[in-house]
């Protein structure tokens, strides 16, 4: 045992290292990147952390670039594991070169120092490849920071087959997917799944409302959940779910898919990425799905949003930007990679695509032959580019879900879960040092 | 991680124990107290020192060149002032009131019945018990998961059947479907433990209740559960301090479960903030107040067994 008095001075060291604060620790980021000098002919090995099955794609890049090889080491999806190991290896300074990293997570990496700034490696010349919103996810204060890779533009996913027998007409407004839940449900069927703790998901659909729950005014983060778009929205659902019109599930889980799979539900409000989830967890479906546009809130209008999306990031501490960034473009541009990267699923290209010339724009025996990706290619371009990410999106938006997995619990309303977590959402932002307040 | 408990050690042990231990003492001590020292102490304290820190920001949208400073006792009132944090504490302590005891419960009589069988059965017997423990947390909550997740698991199909709608993963109920796991997976480790304990009891004591008259449940009542109360006290610290630390499981289940929320334990709270908010310093406060209640209630359970074995005297 150790005596009192050691304790005690071990005590009163720990005490006094704190004053020494500041030595050795720094924010974020422990290494910078820097390029390294390459003699001609010398090998680069870039790694490249993701959960986007694009080994094929890579595969074409490494028989092309013999001397750039890129080895894709699969991390587990965005915050179920991928970004904690990012933000370690970002503060042991032991980074990979590039990372799949989401659009909303973008500012959270700016925020720890986390990306490098591809400005000082001529990035700004490639945006004319790109769609222009989903190349401002990755500027921040006129610098580039990330290559986008493809976006999620929302649409509405249904079984066309039991639309045919329960004599359900495609739902052109939300007053008619309430009539139409109405129905299904007298068939012993729900028209949807609401996930509680999918706050991305939610996200979405007050943003077709033309609510934005982030704004800036000067320095200062404006938080507004709780708008009257928003609480329309909010509105909506909670009749949904007191009315018993949607299943309390989370999606992408067993019980979910076992919904598509059994036509326990016929619907599904979904980004443009879930083509491949559908496809590939309910292949017995086939040619029973079709798409539409969102139903709108005002008959007639065209108003879409966007769920998910993500970039190629170059991680602060690699060693061969340059090649990183080259790597980067050409996998997000390259006809040839795009074709891989949609046979993978990964969501709708950020670089400027002719939708007939490419893989996207063919029509699908799964959907029954209808060429699918032209509804969301309209959605796409109806998308409100002004939502923006603060830069504590992973843990706002957890109070959120945390919230709204009380209201499916019976406690509640959706409405108050949204009032609840945007104090909440402020707190987060203050408690990063930054100025925030909330809009009303 | 571990806390080592000294189980009290009889009187001819601690006899034997003179004078001060030599260099080939320090050999064999060597390589476990440089592990421990750097595994253990050394994070200790830079835990505790980061736990003093904070970021300060400057610029432009908060986006300027950031800097750590000292944060004095910041990180500390800003952990305790989060009411999800706080109830985190309340939620593991309710799980501790009511697992603890059904897992020991269990894990007593499970030990006391195989005292009691035969020695062939008793060997796979014990193995049989014994084996969820060598099943990775982890995975035995996925496999839990699958069984409690409506639409997948056949329990709920049979249980829907007979007219029942059980919701293992509702708000209400998924702490307790979390304590069933914990239960399924350690009870046969606890059961092992004082089974040891059992063994160690001389045959002589059994011999002289038979000869006085005891039944089975008079020797197990009077003579062998007072018996293991050492090993009763050092399985209840151990379960404490893993009720404590609760993580893997409802991490785990989390994906199913809306019900279970980023702060949902106290570990799952400090592990959200370092690695998903990239605020280590507030995570380190709050790891140290784990720590610190773990400590506290250990070494009060601790003193209260053993204020109640010395009143005994």
């Amino acid at each position: 045992m150790p005596t009192r008095r050691k304790v005690l001075a071990w005590g009163a060291a720990a005490a006094a290292a704190p004053a020494l604060a500041g030595c050795g620790e720094k924010v974020g980021a422990a290494r910078t990147t820097t390029a390294t000098r390459r003699r001609p002919g010398q090998k680069v090995t870039l790694t490249f952390w993701t959960w986007v099955p694009l080994q094929k794609a890579v595969a074409l890049w490494n028989k092309q670039n013999p001397d750039v090889r890129v080895d894709v080491q699969t991390v587990p999806a965005n915050t179920s594991g991928g970004y904690q190991k990012m933000h370690s290896s970002l503060t042991a300074g032991d980074p990979p070169d590039l990372a799949q990293v989401e659009y909303y997570a973008l500012p959270e990496f700016m925020l720890v120092n986390g990306l490098t700034n591809l400005s000082e490696y001529g990035a700004d010349e490639l945006k004319g490849a790109y769609v222009d919103w989903q190349w401002q996810q990755g500027v921040f204060a006129g610098k580039t920071y990330a290559i986008p890779q493809a976006s999620g533009p929302m649409g509405l996913f249904y079984r066309q087959d039991l639309f045919d027998k329960w004599d359900v007409e495609v739902p052109a407004t939300w007053d008619e997917y309430r009539a139409a839940a109405v129905k299904i449900k007298k068939r012993g069927s729900l028209i949807t799944a609401f996930p509680p703790a999918n706050a991305q998901w939610f996200a979405a659909l007050p943003w077709q409302r033309g609510a934005r729950w982030v704004t800036t005014e000067g320095d200062t983060w404006v938080v507004d959940l709780t708008s009257p778009e928003s609480l329309e929205v909010a509105d909506f659902w909670d009749g949904m779910i007191s009315d018993g019109l949607v299943s309390p599930i989370q999606d992408s889980q067993s019980a979910f898919f076992k919904g598509l799979q059994t036509g326990g539900l016929a619907t599904w409000p979904g980004a443009q990425w879930y083509d491949a989830l559908i496809r590939g967890n309910a292949p017995r479906t086939e040619g029973r799905w079709r798409v539409a546009e969102l139903p709108q809130w005002e008959r007639g209008a065209h108003a879409s949003s966007n769920w998910g999306g993500s970039a190629t990031a170059i991680l602060q501490g690699s060693r061969h930007p340059v090649e990183a960034l080259e790597f980067a473009h050409w996998l997000n541009t390259d006809p040839a990679a795009i074709d891989l990267l949609i046979a993978a699923g990964y969501g709708w290209p950020a670089a400027r695509i002719e939708l007939a010339g490419s893989a996207l724009g063919k029509p699908d025996p799964f959907f029954g032959g209808q060429r699918y990706n032209e509804v969301f290619q309209l959605s796409d371009r109806n998308v409100d580019t002004s939502w923006r990410f603060a830069p504590t999106t992973t843990q706002s938006y957890a109070h959120v879900q945390d919230a709204f997995g009380r209201v499916l619990a019976g406690h509640g309303t959706l409405a108050d879960a949204l009032k609840d977590a945007e104090g909440k959402f402020v707190d987060d932002l203050k408690a990063k040092g930054l100025e925030a307040r909330s809009a009303r | 991680m571990s806390t080592s408990v000294k189980p009290s050690g009889t009187a001819a042990a601690r006899g034997r124990r003179r004078g001060r231990p030599d260099r080939k003492a320090w050999a064999f001590l060597g390589p476990f107290l440089a592990l421990y020292l750097f595994a253990m102490v050394v994070p200790v304290f830079y835990a505790i020192y980061q736990s003093m820190l904070k970021v300060e920001r400057s610029g432009p949208m908060g986006l300027g060149e950031p800097s750590v400073g000292f944060a004095g006792f910041e990180n500390y009132s800003l952990a305790l002032q989060q009411e999800t944090f706080v109830d985190g504490f309340g939620r593991v302590l309710l799980f501790g009131l009511v697992q603890v005891p059904v897992m020991l419960l269990l894990a007593l009589v499970l030990a006391l019945l195989l005292d009691q069988v035969s020695h062939r059965w008793a060997g796979l017997l014990r193995a049989t018990y014994f084996l969820p423990y060598g099943i990775p947390g982890v995975i035995a909550t996925i496999l839990w998961g699958f069984l409690y997740v409506p639409g997948v698991s056949p329990v709920t199909d049979v249980l829907g059947d007979l007219g029942f709608q059980p919701d293992f993963l509702g708000y209400d109920n998924v702490l307790w479907s979390i304590a069933n796991i914990v239960v399924w997976q350690f009870a046969g480790y606890n059961m092992l433990i004082i089974v040891a304990q059992l063994k160690s009891v001389p045959q002589e004591l059994y011999e002289a209740a038979r000869v006085d008259g005891a039944g089975p449940w008079q020797t197990a009542l009077h003579i062998k559960i007072p018996l293991v109360r050492p090993a009763l006290v050092l399985t209840t610290v151990f379960s404490i301090i893993g009720t404590m630390q609760l993580f893997a499981e409802p991490l785990v289940l989390k994906k199913v479960a809306p019900a279970v929320t980023t702060d949902y334990t106290p570990n799952l709270s400090a592990y959200f903030d370092a690695f998903a908010n990239a605020n280590l310093y507030l995570a380190a406060a709050k790891s140290v107040i784990l720590a610190v209640v773990a400590m506290a209630l250990s070494f009060g359970f601790l003193s209260l067994v053993t204020r109640k074995q010395r009143s005994e005297r």
